[in-house]
């Protein structure tokens, strides 16, 4: 079966290849008018002076979830795209995928993390005019801790005592933490959610938020068109007059829209489209290096899995050089089953692993597992991951068969139960993504992993705002997932986006957001707004 | 649906067509398929796995925002009082909200159906006429040359998926060699599809293209049955005019299957042309009924299958209204079986369509 596959995909990547070429074919040969439109634009490409004005053009793919505009409560990548045009939050992220302060001017933990004083910056206001106080940082909190919204990422800043929220004065706001509970990684599990709204906010009906752009037209499934917000509160940002988020199905159509001219900015182009870009006078690859990691998930509450030495085994079968070369078509870097490679507490001393089917071999023979089939459950994001995985545990005497499922079965109830799937997740702080993974306080823990020794050191590590008080904390957390853990990490994956050069004020971060910052582009053939 | 019996002197009588009741019947029966339907697709969206309150609140919501929000929305109540609540619904003129995005179904598919059909428009436009010109020309040059190549050419048109079309086309006309057409279909929402034609050229020329020799080698097909019959022989020894004999004898029979395999194509694209809204970025019903399905939106999968299936049943009754109008046994049936059905599965096949000797 897995053969079939590969030569599918195979001849799927080819395809790909081909159709694309084909279509950057015309790019090259192509077309006089448009050509000329990219001439002026690299005319103007080097003067680095920001102009206004314009409508910017925004490709996304967001699988078939049409998605909302709900602030605290977005579905699917869409939604949160669109979270980061229209509202704005107490932080955002850094270009080192750090959490930095974006309306608040202070925020402030005590010594364990039990409390934080957040204070607004001065003269801040609602698209609708309204001045941003207190109130709506008060009312903003509690909508997205509201049991009865069902925010799926309500239970991130679960901590936060919804009984204790003090108004200290018109800018100030005093956030207590649960039970004395402290919670270090609060801004992080915050700043993708947590945009400020007023209180007669409404996603459907009143979508109001700060961000630097307001929404005049939402079609879900089609595109959103945003107008700016002439008062946002970066001086003389946002740039362009108009922000489309323009949905596609599919990477292909996608691709042509941007070597035609129809978009001017594309978000996560597939690893394969890499090759489309060079010598490509139509746009141009930007390569992020972010840490989104690439892995397994192997089930601790199920058989093999619940052996040590079958999850050392698996760790030991992937050839992750390979992976990185066929999956990520070279656009990755080597992990070593743990996430969160740039944060400071990050353990980079332990020893790499490498395929070693010798040695996997002995250890599923040790227990008791020489002849092993399972099912590797893949979602489609992760389907060549599967296909090139099962390959490499044929080596070992494992067959792998694949079962691919939509989303919607994937991220189902029976996410618990299966044996080994694939999983990947964004790169953010150390103990922001063990809150999202395989902490204590996971709600999507696939691995089922539960470590006593891990889970206290989890809940000590998020009360130390010390970041040298944290480090062996972490090492020791991570020397626990290292040796036994439920992960199978073996990539961390580069963020590619598809840029015309029509487009400045964007260059490559280590977050995965460069192409989010919609505050900061600028249209370099601009004509300055006639209207009043 | 079955066939109806008319009593045709009575109705004649009253003046009312012999074709009446029979129509009121099947309109009847269209009716209750659209309903059947409607309880066949709430069932099956209840076996798939998995649910919306899942698939909207992804993979990191915890086990009790999902019971919530699976209770906001009502899925945790038995599937007949769901199905009777929406029914209930529909009858008062709503079509409920959708569970993704929360804006009214109405909103979220007016568009996406005005946009399929003006699409199922401009097919229809094209590539009737040029199946029947094309086809009555190489039925009138039957194994000449030019009919020969024409059918190798329809045949491997015909092979085409209508993808690989579309990407040809795209490189043909938009990027590779030629850049006359924007080589995806991103409309505005804001205006009317038909102002916005630059949008529609590849689409309608890929749905003509895929869709023209089933309907031309019909035509010529059944075109070729016409001219042998009887009646046309009968028609030239009386010295008929052949002009006349293939305009006025031998087209309006061989127009029977053609108007068949003209409403298989149109309820074909009316469901929505999933593969060319994805290649395009079409804004069609395809995609979005494809997309409701793969989230479980209930609402919004409902509310495209009924319409969908009315528009399916509308069609191939205005179909079989047009072949009972053009066969005069069927027409004027006293007393004679109006098995509309049977013709039209008779009639389907071009090889055997025989039995288009009604013309008296």
């Amino acid at each position: 079966m897995s053969t079939t596959d590969r030569s599918r995909r195979e001849f799927l990547r080819a395809a790909t290849a081909v159709g694309g070429g084909l279509i950057l074919g015309g790019g090259l040969l192509g077309c006089g008018e448009r050509d000329a439109a990219a001439g002026t634009a690299t005319a103007a490409a080097k003067d680095p002076t920001p102009r206004h004005g314009g409508r910017l053009r925004f490709g996304i793919i967001d699988g078939d979830l049409s998605g909302n505009l709900d602030a605290h409560k977005p579905a699917g990548i869409g939604s949160t795209i669109r979270g980061f045009a229209i509202y704005s939050k107490l932080w955002e992220w850094s270009e080192e995928m750090t959490p930095r302060l974006a309306l608040a001017e202070e925020a402030e933990t005590n010594a364990d993390a039990t409390t934080w004083t957040i204070r607004l910056r001065k003269g801040l206001e609602f698209h609708n005019g309204k001045t941003i106080t207190a109130d709506d940082v008060i009312f903003s909190t509690l909508r997205l801790t509201d049991p009865e919204l069902a925010s799926p990422y309500r239970h991130l800043v679960s901590g936060i005592d919804r009984s204790r929220i003090e108004k200290l004065d018109e800018r100030t706001v005093r956030i207590n933490m649960k039970e004395g509970h402290g919670f270090l990684p609060l801004a992080d599990a915050w700043v993708n959610f947590g945009g400020i709204v007023p209180p007669d906010y409404h996603p459907v009906i009143n979508p109001v938020g700060a961000g630097p752009y307001r929404i005049k037209d939402f079609k879900p499934g089609q595109r959103a068109l945003l107008t700016r917000f002439e008062n946002y509160y970066k001086p003389s940002k946002p740039y362009t007059d108009e922000l489309e988020i323009i949905e596609f199905k599919d990477q292909t159509s996608r691709y042509a829209a941007l070597v035609g001219g129809q978009v001017d900015l594309v978000y996560g182009l597939a690893p394969e489209q890499t090759a489309l870009f060079r010598n490509n006078p139509r746009a141009s690859l930007q390569v992020s290096e972010a840490h989104r990691w690439q892995g397994f998930s192997l089930n601790l509450k199920k058989t093999p899995f619940d052996d040590v030495r079958v999850r050392q085994a698996f760790r030991l079968i992937a050839d992750r050089e390979e992976l990185i070369r066929r999956v990520l078509n070279g656009q990755g870097r080597l992990a070593n089953d743990l996430y969160s490679p740039r944060d400071p507490t990050f353990l980079a001393t332990l020893p790499q692993r490498h395929q070693d089917l010798d040695r996997a071999k002995a250890l599923l023979r040790e227990a008791g597992h020489e002849r092993l089939s399972l099912e590797l459950v893949a979602s489609a994001a992760g389907s060549a991951a599967a296909v090139a995985f099962a390959e490499q545990a044929r080596r070992a005497g494992v067959e792998l068969k694949i079962r691919q499922v939509d989303l919607a079965t994937f991220n189902g109830p029976q996410m618990r139960d299966w044996q080994i799937s694939t999983y990947e997740g964004m790169g953010e702080s150390y103990l922001s993504t063990a809150a999202r993974t395989d902490g204590p306080i996971s709600a999507s823990n696939r691995t089922n992993f539960s470590d006593e020794r891990f889970d206290e050191l989890f809940r000590t590590a998020v009360q130390r705002t010390d970041v040298q008080a944290r480090v062996p904390l972490a090492h020791e957390m991570q020397q626990i997932q290292h040796e036994r853990g439920g992960l199978l990490i073996w990539a961390y994956s580069n963020v590619l986006d598809g840029v015309s050069p029509r487009v400045g004020g964007i260059s490559p971060e280590h977050s995965h957001f460069s192409t989010w910052r919609f505050e900061n582009f600028w249209l370099r053939d601009a004509q300055p707004a006639t209207t009043a | 649906m079955s066939a109806a019996e008319t009593d045709a002197p009575v109705l004649k009588g009253r003046g009312i067509p012999g074709w009446l009741p029979w129509f009121l019947k099947r309109l009847l029966s269209g009716l209750g398929a659209v309903l059947a339907s409607s309880v066949i697709v709430f069932m099956a969206t209840q076996a798939l796995p998995s649910d919306p309150a899942r698939v909207i609140l992804g993979p990191e919501a915890s086990e009790e925002s999902i019971h919530l929000l699976q209770r906001q929305l009502g899925l945790d109540r038995p599937v007949a009082v769901q199905y009777a609540d929406w029914l209930g619904r529909l009858l008062r003129g709503g079509l409920g909200h959708s569970l993704d995005s929360q804006v009214p179904v109405t909103d979220l598919i007016s568009a996406r159906f005005g946009n399929t059909l003006v699409l199922l428009g401009l097919v229809a436009l094209f590539s009737i006429p040029l199946s029947l010109a094309i086809g009555v020309a190489l039925a009138l040059r039957r194994d000449s040359r030019l009919d020969r190549a024409a059918v190798t050419v329809l045949v491997l048109l015909k092979a085409l998926p209508s993808f690989a079309l579309a990407i040809g086309l795209i490189s043909l006309l938009s990027t590779s060699v030629f850049s006359l057409l924007p080589a995806v279909s991103l409309l505005d929402p804001e205006r009317s599809p038909l102002s916005q034609l630059q949008y529609l050229v590849l689409p309608t020329l890929t749905l003509v293209l895929s869709g023209l020799p089933y309907l031309t080698r019909l035509v010529r097909g059944s075109m070729i049955e016409a001219l042998e019959a009887e009646y046309v022989t009968l028609a030239r020894l009386r010295g008929v005019p052949e002009r006349r004999v293939v305009w006025r004898h031998a087209l309006p029979n061989a127009l029977i299957p053609a108007i068949q395999g003209i409403a298989l194509m149109l309820s074909v694209l009316f469901g929505g042309t999933l593969i060319v809204e994805v290649v395009f970025t079409y804004p069609g019903i395809g995609s979005t009924l494809n997309a409701a399905v793969q989230v479980r939106d209930l609402p919004v999968i409902q509310a495209v299958v009924l319409i969908v299936t009315a528009g399916v049943v509308a069609i191939n009754l205005v179909a079989d209204l047009l072949t009972v109008l053009l066969t005069p046994r069927l027409r004027t049936a006293g007393g004679v079986r109006l098995n509309v059905r049977r013709t039209r599965r008779v009639f389907r096949d071009a090889q055997n369509a025989r039995l288009v000797k009604t013309h008296s």
